[in-house]
């Protein structure tokens, strides 16, 4: 009963966030402090070439510099991010968790909580490589990053489509809405908040702004009025047009896939450009799978790892994400073979022997270099942005048969 | 006297298990209730409110209207159909045992797998609308459409099978010997299945009737899988809003999760209401 008399205790009191672990004064200090530690990472576990990436690059390279990384897979981030969060609640300070692959939604709910260990990144040697004013790494989702994360790969929001079917495709997101309205069932995209159909939203939102540069990228009600209705609008008048006339939608990019595979619809979306190679050579997509490049540009974003406040192992951890930021395994990750990650590294940091390792890569049939992927990029809005869209979304049109 | 004292023994003997259970059981759910009130927040003060009881009622009624709705469903169709095969296996010998064993393959599924499977059968692109030709559009909207049929065709499925397995396993021996006597009275197979197996079989009936609604009314996974985006069962709402981003969605959650544990406390008191007032038309 003691368990249950703390619980009480516990709820009656908001939970304070855990101590900030110990700092260091120098990356030896760290990685001595590292020496034998063993760090879990977790990470989604749905998508196999990250899997094996971890499992066959990143481990291997770790356990040279003496610590031991497991990586721990979970369906949705979020759910590493909750298994955080009720251990601080729980007032745990040796956490289970080391590090998460974050994206930025997730790590705006940690930041809301104090749960990411801060200021550490300054300490990694490898980060003298990355850009310290790109605004893909000094933000993560309109949330600055305060060097409580560290950047990992670089993602483009794409387009793809089905070549045999359409032989003239559209050049801006507009002209997608009015393809996908001339060509009734066509088109779907997934039900927010799926991440992907929830950023399907905000770029519908820019594109009714008449650019990204319009919108703000911090939120406000005011903003929110500003903006949102004409696109939640548009999308009601699309629904008619859309697969099964939008009475309901795929629950995720997976599902979204499936159709595009089965032919029931004739593009797709992601998030992660870089899996579109494997997923075409291995059939799960159709061979006709082409990118679409939009004349306005689309999103991009980095996805970070973050190491919680309550981590039990921080030093080890801090290893592994500065072993992550190394040119060798930046460029390992980079190869479509293995997982075809943009690199958050700029070319001309590196000597010209590091470079020679992205230059060597064997390039993708279907995936466009990251210099034309990202050509006219505009950064994401901030986390609120993403629940009030996701939230009008459901009230007005998906609720609406 | 002695009545007494083994309850109170078997009790005793029960404790070491139950203990645990309790413990977990009463201990989360002290802290779902918490914070479905607002008094254990993850920011700002705790301070009592009972908004997310009250501010989204018209949702939280429709998403239990729709949860009752394929439990409801779901529970009649498993009753009816595993009745049916009940009543098979206890009246035909060999063709009886064919059944059995079908059932029986039936329960070791997950329900996660079977929900897959169907997917796959009943999809707009899937195997039976394929078969039928009808891939390029015509096929009715089972998955994900707007009655949930996918939902209710799996839980059925599988939960028919369940409540075969338990008629049977209660009456397999009181059943044969009276069939025979009512047979050799003259009773045509559906007289023996109106005047004594269906009398007989209402306990089991009645009990498995009400796992298989609080089962359904919990389960997530099939739901999520085969049902529609909107509207949603209260486990999908629950858990969506549990992994919100944003984490003043955490007590709506809890207040989720809270509601379906008190439909199921209802419908199993009802439940126990009914079996009582069966036993005692006997």
């Amino acid at each position: 009963m003691g368990t249950f008399a703390a619980l009480l205790l516990a709820g009656c009191s908001g939970p304070t966030p855990a101590e900030p672990s110990e700092t260091f004064a120098s990356f030896e200090d760290v990685q001595t402090e590292a020496d034998g530690q063993t760090v879990d990472l977790w990470m989604y576990g749905g998508d196999q070439q990250a899997n094996s990436y971890a499992d066959e690059v990143l481990i291997p390279a770790a356990a040279e510099q003496g610590v031991e990384l497991r990586r721990v897979p979970v369906a949705d981030t979020a759910d590493a991010v909750n298994r955080v969060l009720t251990e601080i609640q729980a007032g745990r300070d040796d956490g289970t968790v080391d590090l998460v692959w974050v994206n930025g939604a997730n790590f705006g709910t940690g930041q809301q909580a104090d749960a990411w260990h801060c200021e550490w990144t300054d300490l990694l040697p490898n980060m003298k490589y990355t850009d310290p004013a790109d605004p893909l790494i000094t933000d993560d989702f309109g949330v600055p990053v305060n060097g409580c994360e560290a950047p990992w790969h670089k993602a483009q929001f794409t387009y793809a489509y089905n070549s045999d079917a359409i032989f003239d495709p559209p050049t801006s997101l507009d002209g997608i809405v009015e393809w996908a309205e001339a060509h009734p069932g066509r088109f779907t995209y997934p039900a927010p908040p799926d991440f992907t159909g929830s950023v399907f939203l905000r770029e519908v939102m820019l594109s009714m702004a008449d650019g990204a540069e319009q919108v703000p990228q911090t939120f406000s009600a005011e903003a929110f009025e500003q903006f949102a209705p004409a696109a939640i609008q548009r999308l009601e008048e699309l629904e008619r047009s859309l697969w099964r006339e939008g009475s309901t939608y795929p629950r995720d990019e997976q599902a979204l896939n499936q159709l595009f595979a089965n032919g029931d619809v004739d593009m797709t979306m992601t998030y992660g450009p870089a899996r579109l190679t494997d997923l075409v050579e291995s059939g799960a997509l159709p061979e006709a799978t082409k990118v679409l490049t939009l004349d306005e540009g689309t999103v991009g974003n980095a996805s970070f790892l973050a190491i919680p406040a309550n981590a039990a192992d921080t030093a080890g951890a801090m290893v592994v994400a500065n072993l992550a930021l190394s040119p060798e395994q930046q460029a390992a990750k980079a190869d479509p073979k293995v997982w075809g990650q943009f690199t958050v590294l700029e070319m001309d940091k590196l000597s010209p022997q590091q470079r020679e390792l992205f230059e060597s890569l064997p390039s993708s049939d279907v995936v466009p270099p990251y210099e034309v992927m990202s050509r006219n990029a505009h950064a994401e809005l901030s986390a609120e942005w993403v629940t009030a869209l996701d939230d009008a979304w459901r009230e007005r049109v998906a609720g609406t048969p | 006297m002695s009545g007494r004292f083994t309850t109170t023994r078997s009790l005793l003997l029960a404790v070491p298990a139950m203990l645990p259970v309790v413990v977990v059981l009463l201990g989360s759910l002290t802290a779902t209730l918490l914070q479905s009130v607002g008094l254990m927040p993850f920011i700002g003060p705790a301070s009592f409110t009972l908004e997310y009881w009250t501010g989204n009622a018209t949702e939280l009624a429709r998403t239990t209207a729709v949860s009752l709705y394929i439990a409801g469903a779901s529970t009649l169709l498993a009753c009816i159909v595993g009745f049916i095969a009940a009543s098979y296996i206890l009246m035909t010998e060999r063709a009886g045992r064919l059944v059995a064993a079908i059932g029986a393959a039936t329960i070791p599924i997950p329900h996660l797998i079977g929900a897959g499977a169907v997917g796959l059968l009943l999809a707009d692109s899937g195997f039976l609308s394929r078969l039928l030709g009808l891939s390029d559009g015509g096929f009715p909207a089972l998955v994900g459409g707007p009655y949930s049929l996918a939902v209710i065709f799996e839980y059925a499925w599988k939960e028919s099978a369940f409540v075969a397995l338990v008629i049977v396993g209660s009456l397999a021996r009181s059943a044969g010997g009276l069939c025979e006597t009512a047979a050799t009275l003259g009773a045509t197979p559906r007289q023996r299945i109106t005047h004594v197996v269906f009398p007989l079989a209402l306990p089991a009936l009645a009990v498995s009737a009400v796992i298989v609604f609080v089962y359904t009314l919990g389960s997530y996974e099939v739901p999520w899988l085969l049902g529609a985006i909107s509207p949603e069962v209260l486990p999908v709402r629950g858990v969506r809003l549990f992994g919100s981003i944003d984490l003043a969605s955490r007590p709506e959650a809890m207040v989720t999760a809270l509601l379906s544990i008190l439909l199921g406390a209802v419908a199993i008191l009802m439940g126990l209401v009914l079996l009582r007032r069966i036993r005692s038309l006997r």
